[in-house]
């Protein structure tokens, strides 16, 4: 069989949308399978995603709802391919059904989510305000993987370890961005992640493997419902267990500043990238204030923040939703005497003017 | 036309206020109606205190960007206004077929289609991408180098466009009308780029339709 | 000496004897898909998925393997797993209320689509699992936890006519029939021409099964045949509904009766 050409050799600077970037980074992670549902802002993933299809041997489909496209999804991995979706808003409300038996199934589902504004329709613009649904949705425990991309160089960075993190865990991945980082264009290193000693992890076939069932090999006998509750109490208990181990391996965030500061940011995709800006320039100034951005929502990097919060700082929460971040850096924090303050515009960004006067007045006590 | 993301917004705003500033009357169109939210809107009122009018929908839309979007009316008249008429025309193969919905494009005796090549997009990286990307487009009478990266933009970059949109515009037996280049190179590169393709200069104005 | 009756090779024999109910049809339509699935010769090959409802109780009956889903989502997983690897023969194995309730937009895009893919809808009438509430397949007049005067076609329709919809919708290429428990010879043709469609490739293979729920319909081994093979044949007609020509011309033993 002759092998398929790479969609990405070596690494190359290029000018992209966010949305492309992704469509890209698959490839290159080695996704073979795209379903997905039209809804704005992510189009471009499967348009891109299209026009890639037949240069390298990929399959997509376009589905008749989110909920199909979710379980099409499954139904890849379970074949052994890695599939991906990506969706928004009322598209992510539907996911979370067949995401939900990702979870209870281990199945290393992988899912780009770009926010959009909401409740229901809401805007199709931009938004942070699927944090709480994508990191515990689901009628479960939230036991999924949830990394939040700031830039297009964490789209493509994060693509692909989203889909490795998937396989080698064998949780449900999600890529938490939004409508601006897919719209948005800015350069973004491509790159073979072999090139960049980045190894693939491989995907195996749930179903289908050789022999026959019941003669060369037990039956894959695969379920998510149970008979009765210390039986599924069991099972999730498992889970559990399993995702609490590996957590520790996968969690990331990233600090700046917190030694000694008085105040310190937290904040999480692009409105990190105003925080970071002001909070950069307010240290040159002198001003005792850092910053704090989890890079996976879930598992949550909850050690890390109470050992900054352990400090006696003030935080301050800062995003375009209405506290669904402060609700994890709440939870993370809890029994400790940290004050947690917040800046939250639902839906829109956040300006660096806002952000430098907040700040500047918690410094000083206010 | 032109892929998305290759500048085609950007060099259709500086063409237009080009024109204006040359005393001609100018209509700028709108005519992506796959993701026209992104494109001129934000910066409609700022293009027209400068005395260009601009066709594009305006900010209480219903239903923007999210499912087939309606052309407004004047877009689909715009070639008979007085003056020079720019379609600002969608992305990809598609996206070009948006000028099939302007009233006499197919026949309209000046009409110029022109395709934006950025080849550090990875679509049209090679001279063979941009030929095929260029065939798909349908009629296209020039090509305009706008090769580019953003805030990382060399002059090497952009030379390296020039050879690669001008070898393709051979092979296609058209014209490379210009090099587009932001402002702040253009004086690096001179009057003609390595291949002796004239040099405009680019006002940067889409960072500012988008946030 | 005990004579145990003749299972399919392609069962599963540690799960045996199966879950379900006494009189229930669902066991039917697993013999007649484990033999088919024996005479085909495929049962490293075949994926079996089943829904929620009773037909979950599959989800060890077979030695193959089995992926139990979501309500209504059987199909959307069956979908994305053939075109992920068509090597496979996908089975999506459902209930009246998967297939024509909850998961209807799946099987009418399915269909719609061609996907290559064989679906075993059981219509017994009612949802059993969850206690006996009305379905789409539900009689007139047919009593029910949610129409317990009788379902009143004025207020919910009349039954669903799954097959035919199925037939109307698919282009050449499509194999679908409606079988009955009460005839389990016909039953597993119906079947095993829906499985040889998928493995040409030529098509979408619908199967409806009419089945019995004597637990719910709270009826007697004769009320039970006779509901089946009187009543439901008044709103349901057996046989095959449409056969890609070439399924037609090749073998293939009919039996009506």
């Amino acid at each position: 069989m002759p092998t398929k050409p790479k969609p990405v050799e070596g690494e190359k600077k290029v000018f992209m949308t966010g949305n492309e970037v992704v469509a890209w980074a698959a490839a290159a992670a080695g996704a073979e399978c795209m379903y997905g549902y039209p809804i704005t802002p992510q189009n471009e993933i499967m348009h891109y995603w299209t026009r890639l299809a037949p240069k390298f041997g990929l399959i997509f489909l376009q589905t008749e709802d989110e909920l199909s496209a979710g379980f099409t999804m499954l139904g890849g991995v379970l074949a052994g391919r890695k599939s991906f979706t990506a969706t928004a808003g009322p598209g992510n409300t539907l996911m979370q059904e067949p995401l939900s038996m990702a979870e209870m199934m281990r199945l290393p589902a992988v899912v780009v989510i770009q926010q959009r504004g909401g409740p229901s329709t809401g805007q199709v613009v931009y938004s942070q305000q699927e944090v709480t649904l994508t990191s515990l949705g689901g009628n479960g425990e939230g036991l999924r993987v949830v990394y939040s991309t700031s830039s297009h160089q964490d789209l493509y960075d994060y693509t692909i370890k989203a889909f490795n993190t998937a396989w080698r865990y064998r949780f449900p991945t999600f890529l938490l961005g939004d409508g601006y980082q897919g719209k948005m264009r800015e350069p973004v290193v491509m790159y073979d992640p072999e090139v960049r000693g980045v190894e693939l992890v491989p995907a195996e076939p749930y179903v289908g493997r050789p022999g026959t069932p019941g003669v060369d090999r037990p039956p894959a006998h695969l379920r998510n419902a149970y008979s009765i509750e210390e039986e599924l109490y069991e099972a999730v208990m498992e889970l559990v267990r399993e995702y609490e181990k590996v957590a520790p391996e996968i969690v990331e965030h990233e600090a700046f500043g917190v030694d000694g500061a008085r105040v310190v940011a937290v904040a999480h995709g692009v409105v990190f990238r105003a925080v970071k800006g002001v909070v950069r320039e307010l240290r040159q100034q002198g001003v005792p204030v850092g910053y704090f951005r989890p890079i996976t929502l879930r598992p949550f990097p909850a050690d890390a923040l109470r050992r900054v919060a352990a400090t006696g700082v003030r935080l301050l929460v800062v995003e375009s939703a209405y506290g669904q971040l402060a609700r994890l850096v709440k939870e993370a924090l809890s029994g400790l005497p940290a004050e947690v303050h917040g800046l939250y515009k639902p839906g829109v960004l956040v300006g660096q003017g806002e952000i430098a006067t907040r700040i500047k007045t918690l410094v000083q006590g206010g | 036309m032109g892929e998305y993301a290759s500048g085609k917004s950007e060099n259709a705003v500086n063409r237009a206020l080009d024109l204006v500033r040359a005393g001609r009357r100018v209509t700028l169109v709108d005519l992506d109606v796959v993701e026209p939210f992104f494109t001129l809107r934000p910066i409609k009122r700022e293009l027209e205190a400068r005395g260009l009018q601009v066709v594009a929908r305006e900010r209480h839309t219903l239903g923007l960007g999210e499912t087939g979007v309606p052309l407004p009316a004047e877009a689909k008249w715009a070639l008979r206004r007085e003056g020079d008429v720019i379609l600002d025309v969608g992305y990809g193969a598609y996206g070009a077929q948006t000028l099939n919905l302007v009233e006499g494009a197919d026949r309209h005796p000046d009409l110029q289609v022109l395709a934006v090549i950025n080849v550090a997009r990875p679509m049209t990286a090679t001279v063979e991408d941009v030929v095929a990307h260029v065939r798909e487009l349908g009629r296209v009478d020039g090509l305009i180098n706008n090769t580019h990266l953003g805030e990382e933009t060399t002059v090497e970059l952009v030379q390296e466009g020039a050879r690669l949109v001008t070898a393709a515009a051979r092979l296609l037996g058209l014209p490379v009308v210009a090099t587009s280049v932001v402002k702040e190179l253009a004086p690096l590169l001179g009057e003609r780029d390595v291949m002796g393709n004239p040099v405009r200069a680019l006002e940067r104005f889409m960072p500012r339709a988008f946030w | 000496m005990q004579i145990q009756p003749a299972m399919p090779r392609s069962w599963r024999p540690e799960t045996k004897p199966h879950k379900f109910c006494p009189g229930c049809g669902h066991g039917i339509v697993l013999k007649a898909l484990g033999e088919a699935i024996d005479e085909l010769e495929i049962q490293d090959r075949v994926v079996f998925g089943c829904d929620i409802g009773c037909s979950l109780l599959s989800w060890d009956f077979f030695n193959v393997d089995t992926v139990q889903t979501h309500h209504g989502r059987t199909t959307p997983v069956m979908v994305g797993m053939k075109r992920a690897n068509p090597e496979l023969i996908v089975v999506a194995y459902m209930g009246d209320g998967g297939g024509y309730a909850i998961g209807t937009q799946h099987l009418v895009n399915a269909a719609t689509r061609n996907d290559r893919i064989t679906v075993i809808l059981v219509n017994n009438t009612q949802y059993g699992m969850t206690g006996g509430q009305m379905a789409p397949t539900t009689l007139p007049g047919q009593k029910t936890e949610t129409t317990p005067f009788g379902r009143d076609p004025e207020l919910t329709g009349y039954p669903i006519q799954g097959p035919e919809m199925v037939a109307s919708i698919t282009r050449d290429g499509a194999y679908v029939a409606r079988g009955t428990v009460a005839r389990p010879r016909q039953l597993k043709e119906f079947i095993k021409r829906a499985l040889q469609n998928q493995m040409a490739g030529r098509g979408f293979s619908f199967v409806e099964a009419l089945s019995t729920c004597p637990t719910n319909w709270r009826t007697n081994a004769e009320d039970t045949w006779k509901f089946i093979e009187k009543e439901m044949t008044r709103y349901f007609k057996v046989g095959e509904v449409k056969v890609p020509p070439e399924l037609a011309r090749g073998k293939g033993e009919r039996e009506d009766g």
